[in-house]
Formats: structure tokens, C-alpha cells, sequence
């Protein structure tokens, strides 16, 4: 269970953030808060699977894309309201993320590694490969999953209507929201048995087992469970920015988000966050200097993983009570 | 903690080994061992290393299965069992070297034992509850560590380490109790204290095996006593025989270890 501590740096850090709308009148300034919670609820959960859990997945980007692509093809072809459609959407990744997990978990760390990759460039060739056009909408030919172009116009959550162009303060706000749950689950997860579990794990596999924890199982859990907010994360991307394509998939996105797990810490509570926040300022920073961007970011994550694996987290200074949580995977 | 089966079930044995072994490669490291452990029992099992009493109990408790034979705990064959289905059978073991959660507390690893190992656990919850909370505390009182429930496992002491094993054996709320070599390394009066707590183990009606070097260890706990040699059981029979079995005394006791225990056992007797 959370303990009281965390819960409160959690309140306070909500309560920072909720003042950034009132405090800045730039709208590229809260656009981009609300991106950022998008990918840090994004990495917390893949935290969960790859720091606590231990299972190298790289399916939580396709995981993203499910949810994405369920609400955007709930609203599109049954025009299911949106609010509506987040949850299912968060649901269906569940299932996807269940059986994804029960066909690669009794494998081998890099075996999950690519067979969770191959699972993700199955999804983005099924949506990019199929040319057939399902519909015939005045906009053009329409494949069923959306084809390289995706899908657009599925609806939305009300607030363009209800508060013009100011729409994106309430998504701010619903976004932070949906942060605050995804830690309040992660923190349940590290805190309560499943974390018990995990570490157990880690730190003796036989001993473990032989005290009744079943690796497999609880791995399954984890995986299926985190599944639910990244697909909600999908889901809320695809309604904010009104879009949703087969960019998602991108190798360049996957790494500038794993980069934010290993940068803040891997296995700790706050370092995701605290990754997430660092990459998209030094992003943001390197934005004018084109393809060097993308060099830069590939310096800060091999000069992480080559001086400070265990990330900011890992940092004496970090480590003094327990803030970095349960210890972290090996 | 429930007691062991009472009288009535004396017939039916706890544990029954058929023609256990367990070969890696050409080496029968366990060869065709047949044993049985009635409820309430103490069983303990002597032999020079690499005899495979180890090996026997990584076979009962799933670590690593038996290559040929039967396992039957309570009527259930447990052969094939994964060992945490075994844990949840009712069997719990400690580990010859000193296993257990490093980076945790000494309340966490036995909690680990008490939340994971009293069931199988189906949905996994998201908090503890009061229950597993006592349980712990129960399984640290009765190994005498329960002022030190806040201490880094891997910072203990090596009688401590011994001890928080047997917790957490213990916390799973066990039938059979599975020790492997549970003083080895220890001096004389950290001896004394695990035999203690173990009659204390054997009060609560916990079946028990135990692996042990130390003979004195050995005879003063064991009902009966089984010595394996090359995977092969060499002895099955009583404490006070063992002295008398020239076989026992040529490949593992020596002539004055057995003139040493033979005295022992006349003290401890009279
Ligand atoms: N995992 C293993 N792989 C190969 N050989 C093993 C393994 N475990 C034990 N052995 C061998 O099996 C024999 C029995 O070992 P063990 O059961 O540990 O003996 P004991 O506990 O009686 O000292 C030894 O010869 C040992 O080298
Ligand atoms: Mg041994």
C-alpha cells in the first residue's frame, strides 16, 4: 500500500502542476504539459513492466497504439462518445496486453524483447499494409484500420465546443488527472505484494518460488494490469490531438521514451517522472538543431547507461531516505 | 498454526519417497531412495557430501524435479508440482547456504512467506492486511527475532540468517518442514539455540526433515535417522544404532566420531 509519504509528494507535485495553466497565458506551454503527461503516464507504466516486473517489453508502444486506435475507430465507426470510448478502449488494450503477455512470458529476457517488437511491427504493418478501402468517404478511400494516414475527426470529449479556445486548459487538467491515477497505481503496485513479489524475484528467484510466489503469474498480472493505463494514455493522445497514424510505432519515439526510464531511474517510483520531464525540456531545448536532436538524445542515453545505469534515482543523493522506493531490477 | 495429524492417521504416511532419483548426466547424484515420514515425525538425514541429500530435497520441494519416482505428500502425488504449488501443499524448506530477500527487511521476507505461501493467491491484491501482519509477527516470535524486524536481511548475522529461514518456512504455514543443514557454521552455543527453537517447531506438530553434520544435532532431534551414501541410502533406523552399523561408521562416522557420539548418547539418555 502507498504509504503516506509518497501520497503526499504526489499531492503536492499534482497541486505545482495544476497552476501551470493560471500562471502562464502561453498555450504552447500547456499543450506541451499536457503531452507530457501523456508519456509520463506512458513510462510509469512501462516502469512497472520493466523496472518492477523485470520483463524487457517493448510493446508498450503498440500497446499505446491500441488504445489510440480502439478510440479512434469506436468513435469513427460507431460513433460511440468518447468518454465512453476511453474506457472501453483501455480495456480492449488489457486483453490485447493479456494475450501478448501469456504467448511471450514464459520465454527469456531478450526472447520478450523480440517477440514483443515483432508483435508491434505486426500491428503497424497490419494497419499500413491494408490499402483496401473499407469506406468511401467524400474525404477519400478508407482502409479499415486507417491506412498510413490514420484516422481523424472520431469526436471528442466536448470541451472545443463548451469552451471554444480554451478547449486545451481542460485537457491539461484531464491529463494531469489521468496522471495522478496511473502513479496512484504504480505506487499500489511497488508498494503492496505484487512489489513484495518482484523483488522477491530479484533478489532470489528459488527461494521465491519455494515461498509461493509463481513468477509467471504475477508477471502476467503486471503486464495485463499496466496495459490499462497505457492504452487510456493511447486513448486520451488520440482525442487531444483529434488524430491518430501509424507514426505512433516510430522506433525514434520508443527509444526517446525508454530514455526517460533509464535517465530518471528504472524500478523507482519518481524517476520516470522525473526522466520524462528532463527529456522533454532538453528535446524542447534541441528543437532548433534538426537531426543533431535526435544525436543528442542518443548521447544522454548511452552516457546514462554507460555512468549512471541506475539513473538520477541512483544518485547518492536521491537514495538518502527511501524515495527511490523498493530496490530496483538488476 | 494447525497441529499435524493425530493418531488416527499414524497408518497413512506424511510423505512417501518411491524410488526417487535424480541423475545429472551419468551421475546419479539420488539412486531408487524410498523413505517414508509419518505426521509428527522427525526424520534426519546424515551422509558425507555429495551424497545428494540436498539434491533429495530440491526434488520434493519442485526446485528441481526428480528424474524417476514418486513423490506423495498426503495422499497427492507432488512430483511434477512447480515449487510454489508445493509450498502451497504444505511443504516449506530452508537452504543450506543462506537464502533469502537480501534487500529486504527481516518483516518483509518472512511477509513474503505468509502472504504467497499460505494459498495460492489467484488475483493478486494490493495491500496486506492485518492477518499476514500477525503471521509475521507469530513466525519472528518463535525463532526469538522479533525485535529485529526492521534489520536489512543482508546485513544479519550468519545464527540470525539461520533463524529468519526458518521464519519464513514457517510463515507459510507448513506441514512439513524441510531444514537443510541448519547449523552448519554455527558455534556451540548458537547450536543450542536452533535446537531449541526446533523442539519448539516440533511442539507446534510440524513434521520435520532435517540435513545435518552435526551429529549431536542429529540424534537429539531425530526419531529416526537415514544416512545416504552416493545417492544411496546406506541406514534407515534409529538414533542409537547408528554407532553399531560398521557400514555407517566406515564411510561417513570414522571410529572416534562414533565413539564420541556413542558417549553422547548414553549421556543424553541417562
Ligand atoms: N545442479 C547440479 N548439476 C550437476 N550436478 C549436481 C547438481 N547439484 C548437485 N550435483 C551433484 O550431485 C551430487 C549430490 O550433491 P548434493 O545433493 O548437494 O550433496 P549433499 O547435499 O549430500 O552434500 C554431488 O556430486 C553434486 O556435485
Ligand atoms: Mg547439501
Amino acid at each position: 500500500m502507498p504509504t503516506r509519504r509518497d501520497l503526499l509528494i504526489l499531492a503536492v507535485l499534482v497541486a505545482l502542476a495544476a497552476l501551470i495553466p493560471l500562471v502562464t497565458g502561453m498555450r504552447y506551454i500547456v499543450t506541451q504539459a499536457t503531452l507530457f503527461f501523456i508519456w509520463a503516464i506512458v513510462v510509469t507504466q512501462w516502469n512497472l513492466v520493466l523496472g518492477v516486473g523485470g520483463i524487457f517489453s517493448l510493446a508498450q508502444m503498440a500497446l499505446f497504439a491500441v488504445g489510440a486506435y480502439s478510440t479512434a475507430m469506436l468513435g469513427y465507426y460507431f460513433e460511440l462518445p468518447m468518454l465512453l470510448a476511453m474506457p472501453i478502449a483501455a480495456l480492449v488494450t488489457v486483453l490485447v496486453s493479456t494475450l501478448v503477455g501469456a504467448a511471450c512470458l514464459r520465454l527469456k529476457g531478450p526472447y520478450v524483447a523480440l517477440l514483443t517488437l515483432a508483435v508491434a511491427q505486426m500491428l503497424y504493418l497490419l494497419i499500413t499494409n491494408d490499402t483496401a478501402c473499407f469506406t468511401n468517404p467524400p474525404s477519400g478511400c478508407m482502409p479499415f484500420f486507417g491506412g498510413v494516414r490514420g484516422f481523424t475527426r472520431f469526436g471528442d470529449l466536448g470541451f472545443r465546443e463548451l469552451l471554444g479556445g480554451k478547449w486545451y486548459v481542460a485537457h491539461f487538467y484531464v491529463g494531469l488527472f489521468l496522471l495522478a491515477l496511473a502513479v496512484l497505481f504504480s505506487l499500489a503496485i511497488i508498494r503492496g505484494p505484487m512489489g513484495l513479489a518482484f523483488q522477491a524475484l530479484r533478489d532470489n528467484p528459488g527461494c521465491a518460488m519455494s515461498r509461493g510466489v509463481s513468477k509467471f503469474k504475477y508477471q502476467l498480472w503486471l503486464f495485463a494490469l499496466s496495459a490499462f493505463f497505457t492504452g487510456l494514455a493511447g486513448s486520451f493522445y488520440a482525442i487531444n490531438f483529434a488524430a491518430i497514424g501509424p507514426t505512433v510505432f516510430s522506433i525514434s519515439l520508443l527509444l526517446f521514451l525508454m530514455s526517460m526510464i533509464v535517465v530518471g531511474g528504472i524500478g523507482t517510483i519518481w524517476g520516470p517522472l522525473l526522466g520524462a520531464l528532463i527529456l522533454m525540456l532538453t528535446d524542447e531545448a534541441m528543437r532548433e538543431f534538426g537531426d543533431w536532436r535526435d544525436i543528442g538524445l542518443g548521447l544522454i542515453l548511452a552516457g546514462f547507461v554507460i555512468f549512471l545505469p541506475r539513473g538520477l534515482m541512483g544518485l547518492p543523493v536521491a537514495r538518502l531516505p527511501r524515495l527511490s522506493g523498493r530496490r530496483r531490477a538488476d | 498454526m494447525e497441529t499435524a495429524a493425530g493418531d488416527d492417521q499414524m497408518e497413512e504416511p506424511l510423505l512417501t519417497c518411491r524410488n526417487v532419483s535424480k541423475h545429472f548426466g551419468a551421475l546419479a547424484a539420488v539412486n531408487n531412495l524410498s523413505v517414508k515420514v509419518k505426521a509428527g515425525e522427525v526424520l534426519g538425514i546424515g551422509g558425507p557430501n555429495g551424497a545428494g541429500k540436498t539434491t533429495l530435497f530440491e526434488a520434493i520441494s519442485g526446485l528441481n524435479p526428480a528424474s524417476s519416482g514418486e513423490i506423495i505428500f498426503q495422499g497427492r502425488d507432488i512430483t511434477r508440482l512447480p515449487p510454489d504449488a508445493v509450498c502451497h501443499a504444505g511443504i516449506a524448506r530452508t537452504y543450506q547456504l543462506n537464502a533469502g530477500f537480501d534487500s529486504m527487511s527481516v518483516r518483509d521476507n518472512v511477509r513474503v512467506a505468509a502472504y504467497f505461501g499460505r494459498r495460492n493467491r489467484r488475483i493478486p491484491g494490493f495491500r496486506f492486511g492485518s492477518d499476514s501482519d500477525a503471521q509475521v509477527r507469530e513466525a519472528l516470535e518463535l525463532v526469538g527475532l522479533a525485535d529485529k524486524g526492521d534489520e536489512l536481511t543482508g546485513r544479519l548475522p550468519v545464527v540470525d540468517r539461520k533463524l529468519l529461514m526458518l521464519a519464513g518456512a514457517l510463515a507459510s504455514n507448513p506441514k512439513l518442514l524441510l531444514m537443510d543443514e541448519p547449523v552448519g557454521g554455527l558455534n556451540p552455543k548458537e547450536i543450542d539455540l536452533v535446537m531449541e527453537v526446533t523442539r519448539r517447531i516440533v511442539g507446534r506438530g510440524i513434521t520435520i526433515i532435517l540435513i545435518e553434520h552435526v551429529m549431536r544435532f542429529l540424534v537429539q532431534l531425530s526419531d529416526r535417522v537415514l544416512i545416504m551414501h552416493h545417492g544411496e541410502k546406506i541406514y534407515e533406523g534409529s538414533p542409537q544404532g547408528l554407532v553399531h552399523d560398521r557400514n555407517v561408521v566406515d564411510v561417513y562416522l570414522g571410529e572416534g566420531a562414533s565413539q564420541r557420539l556413542g558417549a553422547l548418547m548414553q549421556q543424553v539418555s541417562a
